[in-house]
């Protein structure tokens, strides 16, 4: 498998949280086994009466998982509503966060993310190598709309350590 | 005046020649009351309960196998009739003209809905006066006549307060006493526009505590009808006509009605069918050898994805509980009748469809109805993140959301039979449940009937059963006798011979010829719910409407049209061929598609008015009756005076969230939104507050070009000062609503920009002098014919799905 050195930000929002808790287990199972390498990935459920729960991964990552760590703040931090907004209307992934970019996705922090669900619903955010792209998208096939973007690496790490620091100011 | 000496025959029934004498002063002249009563009924009879539900089919009730919990209607069922070979004209208006009149919907200028008032005699929504109505009659005959409910007779450019009223219900061609409900195809059952007798009485007010819903009140006036007519009138006998907006869409209906069917439609259309139809076999309403006819244009459920098997799931869960709930509701009518020791004096006759349940929510089901109407195509995956949008499949039942589900839902519904609403050459469309309970005639309660009866037949059967002639003489005109046949003996007798032998039936260009026991489908080959200018190109100058294919099946070996047997019997397709088109000429059928002649350019003549003024308090305008500002450039303009300390709240609003426009002042600054269907949404909006004293604001939209749809550039102007402006990319090409209305200063039911929700309905706290709509469309004769016959097309397209 080639390395592009692009790492992939999905945002997948269901109509059904089952089926998002459905993809979000087959997600964690191939990084499990290896066969994806995530910088991690978060389950956002929305129950009818609009409970928020958030799931997330933890480090017990296989082997070509990226050991996430504290990186509890990563994906949520990428959880900004007007990213999840502009998803369900379905604008291109990439311009989504070509426009927004790191800056607004930092600002996002913040951002609760039950203004995004609807109750009764759910998202997924993950990040992982772009080289694995084709197998999530078949672990993630019961989302409505996903919006996809790309980063390298390197900005990657940039991004996970302010996202990382700023979550744990949402700790707080 | 005793009952031998009355005619009535001749309506108004005479006055009786005075039997008294007069001399100069009282002294020594006798008197006669019976110049000053009123016309009395014959002796005896009985209150009339004439019910109908909306967009529904033979499979829906479990009174007739179906998987919707009907307990008050089995209740009628068991203690009256079932009529498992009842038909109905396959769309909604001319069921309801039909059923009033006793005669054939082209008869009575119904050939298309109420909206539309075409060129052609069988077209123009207009009742002749040589054909009056039954509450005219019973009215006539001493009956206190009321009409509740869902109408849908009268144009939609006279649901105004200008009127003319004589297509009202109250108006002298329909004849009611009273009228309350809404005058269109269909409302919002949280908001919808009421309309009592002559007057459009605005939306009821709803609260988060308090939660507004129309079937309820509906009912609750309909009782509260009953119980004063009863208290003011202890004897003599009513009619009532109940027709609620349920099943229609929008599927409005609180999530706890929804919720009892959780689960219980997850195997999906295709067992439903099959179970309903096993259900059917059990009950005794459909043959043991009744066939399930096949589809290829419904999806397989096994070939959807799990998510969109849950979304439909849910969708046929709400329309399940707002069936129900409608089954609810008018079991607190017969409630209260029978607390009031009434029900076995009252005829109640119970049809479960005005039309077979509605294959228009396309494939996938909607959002958003109105979607499908204007002709914006969506795919599977838009329509769910619009919902996701809009509120998520939590929503689906509740006031965010306009919904209707997916068309094999419909199919489903219709079982045993095949296709649906406007289909009028197949049972799906013309097939309903009809239950009569009048315990004074009905020999033994629970049986079944299966005569070939049709809604024309009800009018002359109440009227037998009230012991009333049919009139041969209206106002002084000669009337046309019904086109229908009493059934009133079979209520006594299960042998009663079959009087209604030969009926055609057409809807939308469908057609169909039924004569003892053989019937003729002659289906347009169209997919019933495309309903656009390119799907209908075929039926065009060159159609040969006799060159379509055509089925043939024989009812009395084939229940369900499952067995086509044209090719067996070449012959027996000609004759029910030729018989068609000969009561086709007889009733005014001709043309066929004469309700949608403005897709092939025949269209009314150019409005000429495009300055409309609005001053003063002028709320709740029907959507008919609104300028049409639609895919070209116009101007809303108002005056205002901001006292001191500024103003806000809503100078117009139109409409709703999933449709609309609202010109307003919110935090002091004048803002314009506008909802492209709820698909799409624009905001502009000031940034300096509006100036205090008389001030002018604009709203200009300079449209790209005339053409459906089109973007264009909008700026606000205060003053004559530009003060925001933006694009619209989409604008609605049709229709923004098919039953919500449009306030000055305020905003009235559900409202157009949920930012100022929490104040509706957002009353302008200054003074608005005036509004006015310049809609002068400054283009070319070309242009504007264009657009003219688009906006006709519309109007016709809505008709067909109304």
């Amino acid at each position: 498998m080639s390395d592009t050195g692009q790492l992939d930000i999905q945002i997948a929002v269901y109509l059904v949280p089952d089926l998002a808790q459905q993809d979000f287990d087959a997600y964690v199972k191939l990084v499990g086994e290896g066969a994806i390498a995530t910088d991690g990935v978060v389950l956002v459920t929305k129950d009818a009466d609009g409970e928020v729960t958030v799931q997330e991964t933890g480090d017990h990552l296989g082997r070509k998982g990226l050991k996430v760590g504290g990186g509890v703040g990563l994906v949520v931090g990428l959880f900004a509503p007007p990213l999840l907004a502009a998803t369900a209307l379905g604008a291109a992934a990439g311009a989504v966060l070509g426009k927004l970019g790191r800056k607004r996705l930092e600002a996002g922090i913040g951002e609760k993310m039950d203004d995004a669900l609807p109750p009764g619903s759910a998202g997924i955010i993950a990040i992982y190598d772009h080289d694995d792209a084709e197998a999530v998208a078949g672990a993630l096939g019961n989302t409505i709309r996903s919006s996809i973007a790309q980063i390298d690496k390197a900005s990657a790490k940039e991004l996970k350590a302010g996202l990382e620091e700023a979550s744990a100011g949402l700790a707080g | 005046m005793s009952e031998s000496t009355i005619d009535r025959t001749v309506l108004p029934i005479r006055r009786p020649p005075f039997g008294g004498q007069t001399k100069k002063t009282l002294e020594g002249s006798v008197p006669d009351w019976n110049q000053a009563g009123h016309v009395q009924p014959p002796a005896g009879a009985p209150n009339v309960l004439l019910v109908l539900i909306d967009d529904a089919g033979f499979g829906n009730p479990s009174t007739f196998g179906g998987p919707i919990d009907t307990p008050n209607y089995s209740r009628m069922a068991e203690e009256g009739l079932r009529y498992n070979r009842f038909h109905v004209t396959a769309i909604c208006s001319p069921t309801r003209a039909a059923l009033l009149t006793g005669r054939n919907h082209h008869r009575v200028g119904f050939g298309m809905v109420g909206e539309f008032a075409g060129p052609f005699p069988g077209y123009n929504a207009t009742i002749p006066r040589d054909c009056a109505s039954l509450p005219r009659i019973l009215s006539d005959n001493g009956y206190v006549t009321g009409a509740f409910g869902k109408w849908h007779l009268t144009p939609s450019k006279q649901q105004g307060s200008s009127g003319p009223f004589t297509r009202w219900p109250t108006g002298s061609s329909w004849g009611f006493d009273y009228f309350w409900g809404f005058l269109g195809g269909e409302a919002g059952q949280y908001d919808p526009l009421i309309a009592e007798n002559q007057k459009l009485i605005g939306v009821p007010e709803s609260t988060e505590d308090d939660p507004y819903y129309f079937p309820d009140d509906l009912t609750d006036k309909t009782i509260d009808w009953i119980h004063r007519v009863r208290a003011e009138r202890p004897s003599g006998p009513w009619f009532a006509y109940y027709a609620t907006g349920c099943s229609h869409a929008p599927h409005h209906v609180p999530k706890e009605w929804a919720d009892k069917y959780k689960g219980r439609f997850d195997e999906g259309w295709d067992v439903l069918r099959e179970k309903t139809l096993a259900r059917q076999k059990e009950l005794g309403v459909v043959p043991a050898d009744t066939e399930l006819p096949e589809n290829d244009e419904f999806p397989k459920w096994d070939s959807l994805t799990e998510t969109e098997q849950r979304l439909y799931a849910r969708q046929m869960e709400t329309y399940a509980g707002y069936s129900e709930n409608a089954d609810w509701n008018v079991g607190r009518v017969l409630a209260a009748i029978e607390e009031m020791g009434e029900l076995d004096n009252t005829v109640v006759i119970w049809i479960w469809g005005d039309n077979g349940a509605s294959m228009e929510g396309t494939l996938t089901g909607t959002f958003n109805e109105l979607t499908t109407l204007n002709g914006i195509p969506l795919t599977p995956e838009q329509q769910m993140g619009l919902l996701f949008k809009h509120g998520g499949l939590e929503a689906w039942g509740g006031d965010l959301l306009a919904p209707h589900y997916a068309a094999a839902w419909a199919w489903a519904s219709n079982c045993p039979f095949d296709w649906g609403k406007q289909v009028a050459s197949h049972l799906g469309g013309t097939r309903n449940p009809l239950v009569v309970r009048y315990p004074a005639q009905v020999s033994d309660p629970g049986g079944l009937r299966s005569q070939f009866t049709h809604v024309i037949d009800v009018a002359p059967t109440v009227l037998e059963l009230a012991g009333i002639p049919e009139p041969t003489r209206v106002d002084g005109i000669e009337q046309e006798l019904f086109n229908g046949f009493t059934f009133a003996d079979s209520l006594a007798d299960a042998n009663a011979p079959e009087r209604h032998t030969q009926q055609y039936f057409e809807a939308v260009g469908n057609r169909g010829m039924y004569k003892d026991g053989w019937w003729l489908a002659m289906r347009l080959p169209r997919i019933p719910w495309l309903l656009d200018p390119e799907a209908l190109r075929h039926f065009g100058p060159g159609w040969d409407p006799d060159a379509d294919p055509v089925e043939l099946y024989y009812l009395p070996d084939d229940f369900s049209q499952a067995r086509d047997l044209a090719a067996k019997h070449p012959e027996k397709v000609e004759e029910l061929r030729k018989l068609f088109w000969e009561e086709a000429e007889r009733y005014h059928v001709l043309p066929i598609l004469g309700g949608l002649s403005s897709f092939y350019g025949v269209v009314p003549p150019i409005p000429k008015d495009s300055t409309f003024t609005y001053r003063g308090r002028i709320e709740n305008v029907a959507v008919g009756m609104m300028p049409r500002i639609y895919n070209h450039s116009y101007t809303i303009s108002a005056d205002l005076i901001v006292p001191e300390g500024g103003a806000e709240g809503v100078i117009v609003a139109a409409f709703d969230h999933l449709g609309g426009f609202a010109l307003y002042v919110l935090d002091g600054k004048l803002k314009h939104h506008y909802s492209m269907l709820g698909v799409l949404e624009y905001t502009q909006a000031a940034e300096t507050p509006l100036p205090t004293g008389d001030v002018y604001v604009e709203m200009v939209f300079a449209a790209d070009a005339p053409k459906p749809a089109t973007g264009g550039e909008v700026t606000l102007l205060v003053n004559g000062e530009p003060v925001a402006s933006g694009r619209m990319e989409h604008t609605v090409p049709g229709m923004f609503s098919g039953y919500a209305g449009m306030d000055i200063g305020c905003d009235n039911g559900l409202v157009v920009d949920r930012a100022y929700a929490d104040k509706a309905p957002f009353r302008f706290t200054g003074e608005i002098k005036q509004v006015t709509f310049d809609i002068a469309p400054h283009m070319s004769a070309e242009d504007m014919q264009a657009l003219h016959e688009h906006a006709q097309q519309t109007l016709a397209a809505h008709a067909a799905s109304a």
